[in-house]
């Protein structure tokens, strides 16, 4: 398993897309704004972005926004601000910013920050540091991030900060590497990086490294692909990448990866079994997984993967255009 | 019942069946509503599961292989409610099964009407509040809901964290003031975790259940002790599943000092038994904490609650000791005591020292580090001998005691950085922890520059 096979996984995506007729797919369809995320972010990694139909993405992302200015994750379903970063995202891939009512997703967000600083998903009150992070990264690519209260939203994030350096996902909550990515990700934006005891997390982070090479996301759990994405992005904001074996991380992606799976079903015709990454070697393929399988390989400059960028989640080259055009 | 036609089209068939499935799974729920565990069986351990509970009635065989006299347009005899229901559905003592075969469908069909009813309820809200004369009943209105409960729930136990429906149920009890029907919302709640336990909705759900009670609950105590059990005997089954430890030490900020130390107390058999799971530890992190920070506010006012916090910190440390010594090799422990140290240095050792008590008191804090340092090493130094061709649990304890050793060292204060450095004279530190962990000697270098 020494490659990446970019045109499996290019066909896997395409094909994924299109299913219907499962459970396991239907069944997500309430979170479709990420997947197509997911999906279109892989794609363009791939230098494939052009293979689908962008009018047809664009006009639905635009059918998911409600009137508060917030996206849902599919049509006909509750807005939340998960969906909103991941519509903004989608429209950032395509180049389409410009169709967005910039004043009233803002409007949206900074009515989902709280007196603390924190912010909620969505009117119903759940508060998370993620969801800090998407207000915050939604906002910046917007340019509207001096709408919110910036220094309580930092203020909020440093008090979810633990003694082991890392962060949970409110005051007290277990660090996790997803949590984590979150946070250092929305000080990295808000330029507040110095705040961070960068030994100490680095520290923490790099033990995430396990005797294959992969990462896992908290203590004794089992290394899982994505969090190839969220360790990495992490230590390369805080300038530690270099305490783990990159060598090793690239091997135990590729290895997630299905080149030749097993037919279990009699369905020959469907190739879509092949291609794909899963969390972990010999387990089954998600869309969520080969996004961050690929993430991971671009920031570990994998060649023929485009360089990502590890604060905002996307293409370097769509952020330059974003903030430099 | 209405007649068919034989040119019936396919996908109204599908529909209707669909709709069949829906009716016999809320029908389950109106005969059984203390359902409080379910899951989705595959196909062929029904048989096993009527043979088992001996359901007399039409054979397998008969079911799925109707006679030559029933035609395709017959299709309501097929629909046979007790037949179907030892197809599709297993319902006894309140636990249900759902048949993976009718998974698709009857999710179509719990969508299909939840949204209709959802947008039927909005409407007629709408109505409502547009009347002025507020005494006037809209009897439609409270059907509307019943209904739009019904499929909310049906829709949730095939798809947990399907927002729209917990959102919805949410809207509609945002209007009432009976805490009893919120305790209906942590049944369901704890339905759906029953076959979803990381179903991050469910969780919040909860959340936004005790935000609302909170106010004006008499048994306030009492629910947070509940919830603290539940995600234990979630945990039980659903390792390190951080959803559910994060609901648990959400609930700290909620109590008491004196339900924090029950807490400790009584969870501490149970991380004894988990001692791989690193988020039992942490909320013991988390209840630790919140004693530090109770007593900190209270410095200067009488507790009415008394214990003695630096025994109890001590207490944890043996006990730690105790794990670390019999369960060799486990981070998730040695990680618990690089907490533990940190905050006993920190803490309890350190802060007279700015105080401008009787130096006598000083003095003896900085011989109980002095005693306290000596402790730690002779642990870290009893657990770091690494033989050639050791077990990994030898190693992994070698490695995770060096680190713990530097981990002391980054702690320390200034004031007691010599005594350390004087204690550590004769281990040439970062030779120890290149031996034992090679991968990281990136990471020790730079620390240790």
């Amino acid at each position: 398993m020494g490659e990446l096979v970019t045109e499996k996984h290019v066909r896997y995506i395409l094909a994924a897309e299109k299913r219907k007729d499962d459970f396991e797919s239907v069944v997500m369809e309430h979170l479709r704004m990420n997947g197509v995320y997911w999906g279109l972010t892989t794609l363009d990694l791939l230098g494939k972005l052009d293979t689908v139909d962008v009018n047809e993405f664009v006009s639905w992302v635009m059918s998911c926004q409600h009137e508060s200015g917030g996206f849902s994750g599919n049509i006909g379903h509750d807005p939340h601000i998960l969906y909103t970063l991941s519509a903004v995202q989608v429209l950032a891939l395509f180049n389409k910013l410009d169709i967005i009512d910039v004043d009233k997703v803002t409007k949206y967000i900074v009515s989902l920050q709280n007196e603390d600083g924190s912010f909620s998903g969505d009117i119903w009150g759940e508060v998370d540091t993620r969801f800090s992070y998407i207000a915050i990264s939604c906002l910046s690519i917007l340019h509207c991030l001096d709408k919110i209260n910036v220094e309580k939203a930092v203020k909020y994030i440093l008090s979810c900060k633990n003694m082991d350096g890392g962060f949970g996902c409110t005051p007290g909550g277990e660090s996790h590497a997803g949590q984590i990515f979150c946070c250092v990700g929305a000080l990295a934006i808000t330029g507040s990086l110095d705040l961070v005891d960068k030994d100490l997390l680095g520290w923490w982070l790099c033990e995430r490294q396990v005797k294959s090479g992969g990462l896992n996301g908290r203590p004794e759990k089992l290394p899982d692909v994505c969090y190839s994405w969220w360790v990495l992005s992490s230590l390369i904001m805080i300038d530690r990448v270099h305490w783990i074996n990159k060598e090793k991380l690239i091997k135990f992606i590729l290895n997630c990866q299905v080149v030749l799976a097993e037919l279990l079903s009699c369905d020959f015709e469907s190739d879509t079994e092949n291609g794909g990454i899963s969390d972990r070697p010999d387990d089954a393929v998600d869309i969520f997984h080969t996004y961050f399988g690929v993430a991971g390989l671009s920031l570990l400059e994998y060649p023929g993967v485009k360089p990502i960028d590890p604060a905002y989640a996307l293409p370097v080259d769509v952020v330059d255009r974003i903030f430099f055009k | 019942m209405a007649t068919r036609t034989a040119n019936m089209s396919k996908e109204s068939c599908s529909e209707e069946k669909g709709l069949n499935l829906l009716h016999q799974l809320e029908d389950i729920f109106e005969n059984d509503p203390l359902i409080d565990e379910m899951g989705y069986i595959h196909p062929s351990q029904f048989s096993l599961l009527n043979d088992e509970s001996g359901i007399p009635g039409d054979s397998p065989e008969e079911v799925l292989h109707p006679s030559a006299e029933r035609t395709a347009s017959s299709v309501e005899s097929l629909l046979d409610a007790s037949n179907q229901e030892n197809l599709y559905f297993w319902n006894r003592d309140h636990k249900l099964g759902i048949s993976t075969q009718i998974l698709l469908q009857l999710y179509r069909s719990a969508k299909q009407s939840f949204m209709s009813a959802f947008k039927q309820y909005k409407a007629s809200n709408i109505q409502s509040d547009k009347v002025v004369d507020s005494s006037y009943a809209f009897p439609s209105c409270d059907h509307l809901e019943s209904i739009l409960m019904r499929h909310s729930r049906s829709l949730l136990l095939l798809s947990c964290d399907f927002i729209t429906a917990w959102n919805c149920r949410k809207y509609v009890l945002s209007k009432k003031n009976q805490p009893s029907v919120f305790m209906d919302e942590l049944h369901l709640s704890a339905l759906v975790l029953s076959y979803a336990p990381k179903s991050e909705q469910a969780w919040s759900h909860r959340r936004w259940v005790i935000k609302s009670i909170s106010a004006n609950c008499s048994n306030f105590n009492e629910i947070l002790e509940k919830e603290s059990e539940l995600v234990e005997k979630i945990a039980e089954r659903s390792k390190m599943n951080y959803r559910a430890w994060n609901h648990r030490c959400w609930l700290v900020s909620y109590m008491k000092t004196e339900q924090v130390l029950h807490e400790l107390k009584r969870a501490r058999n149970w991380a004894a038994q988990h001692i791989a799971d690193n988020s039992c530890f942490h909320y013991r992190r988390r209840l630790l904490l919140k004693i530090l920070e109770d007593s900190s506010c209270r410095r200067c006012v009488s507790s009415g609650y008394n214990f003695d916090m630096e025994q109890l910190w001590k207490d944890e440390l043996d006990w730690n000791r105790t794990l670390v010594n019999r369960f060799v090799g486990r981070e998730a422990l040695w990680l618990h005591r690089r907490f533990l140290s940190s905050c006993w240095i920190n803490h309890f050792l350190t802060e007279s020292s700015n105080t401008s008590n009787a130096s006598k008191e000083t003095a003896s804090k900085y011989h109980e580090f002095g005693e306290f340092l000596e402790n730690e090493l002779c642990l870290a130094k009893s657990c770091s001998t690494i033989l050639d061709n050791d077990f990994e649990d030898l190693q992994s304890q070698a490695k995770h005691s060096a680190c713990y050793i530097l981990w002391l060292r980054t702690q320390v204060p200034k004031p007691l950085e010599n005594e350390l450095l004087e204690k550590l004279r004769g281990v040439d530190l970062l030779n120890l922890l290149n031996k034992s962990c090679p991968e990281r000697s990136s990471l020790f270098n730079d620390i240790m520059k």
